[in-house]
């Protein structure tokens, strides 16, 4: 059996993903990309706020961190990650005109 | 289960996977760098189909749902399930942003992979036949014959209503 989880890791899941939606909105993330949805760049509560919050969970739990607060403080740091240091440790957007990014 | 029964299922599984959320997330409309663009003209060029080469090309060029395929196997292999495919899907995601890609589309691969690869466990087919799956299932794509490929997922792309308007 290769699932390794049980009630309490779960618990620490989910609220790491709560807790990122509630604090990213509060700073005004949107819940959602604008449409159409696969050509948008926009950093929303759904996408990638929750992918972070799971992400970064997922390796501080097995690194030997467990616990619901772990979940829930992960889950802040992963909205404060989206919204103000994201775009500036990755690349933004750039088109393409002709053969140069803009 | 039979490992070479349970490797073609796997197989199978992540081929159906990468290809549907890959051309679902628009691969084949347009390139997303320089790159796809110069892959899906010289496929076409070789009698391969231009949305399919663009296809192709993006998964040469970032990691798509292919790399986020392989790397959540990797990941539930060595790290287990959950936390395999939710580290897989960040760094896929980073990867994905590294590379001109908005990212959806690996990260969307590496956690169907994981929910996939969970469910599978139950009928006995373990994390490292996906691992070889995967490798089989981007050979058909990328490894044995481009233009026909092409053409496959021209007409995948055609049916999900994600053909290319390029010329």
């Amino acid at each position: 059996m290769i699932i390794h989880v049980d009630v309490i890791t779960i618990l620490s899941y989910t609220l790491a993903v709560v807790s990122s939606i509630i604090v990213g909105f509060i700073l005004k993330l949107p819940l959602l990309p604008e449409r159409p949805i696969r050509d948008s760049w926009t950093i929303s509560l759904i996408f990638p706020t929750s992918v972070i919050a799971l992400g970064l969970s997922a390796m501080v739990f097995e690194l030997g961190w467990t616990g619901i607060i772990v979940g829930i403080v992960i889950g802040v740091l992963s909205a404060l990650i989206a919204k103000y240091l994201l775009e500036t440790i990755l690349p933004r957007h750039t088109e393409l005109i002709g053969d140069e990014s803009q | 289960m039979n490992e070479i029964l349970g490797i073609i299922i796997a197989a199978v599984l992540s081929w159906i996977n990468f290809v549907l959320i890959d051309t679902w997330f628009g691969l084949p409309e347009k390139p997303g760098v320089k790159g796809a663009d110069v892959i899906g003209r010289d496929v076409k060029k070789r009698g391969g189909d231009l949305s399919g080469g663009f296809f192709q090309g993006n998964i040469v060029c970032s990691p798509d749902a292919s790399a986020g395929t392989i790397l959540g196997a990797i990941a539930c292999y060595t790290i287990g399930i959950p936390a395999g495919g939710f580290i897989a899907a960040l760094l896929v995601f980073i990867g994905n942003r590294l590379c001109a890609d908005p990212g959806y589309a690996g990260t969307i691969g590496a956690l169907t992979i994981m929910i996939i690869i969970g469910l599978s466990s139950f009928i006995g087919i373990p994390p490292e036949h996906f691992i070889v799956g995967m490798l089989l299932a981007i050979v058909t794509i990328q490894g044995l014959d481009h233009p026909r490929a092409s053409i496959l997922i021209g007409k995948i792309a055609k049916r999900m209503g994600r053909y290319t308007e390029l010329n």
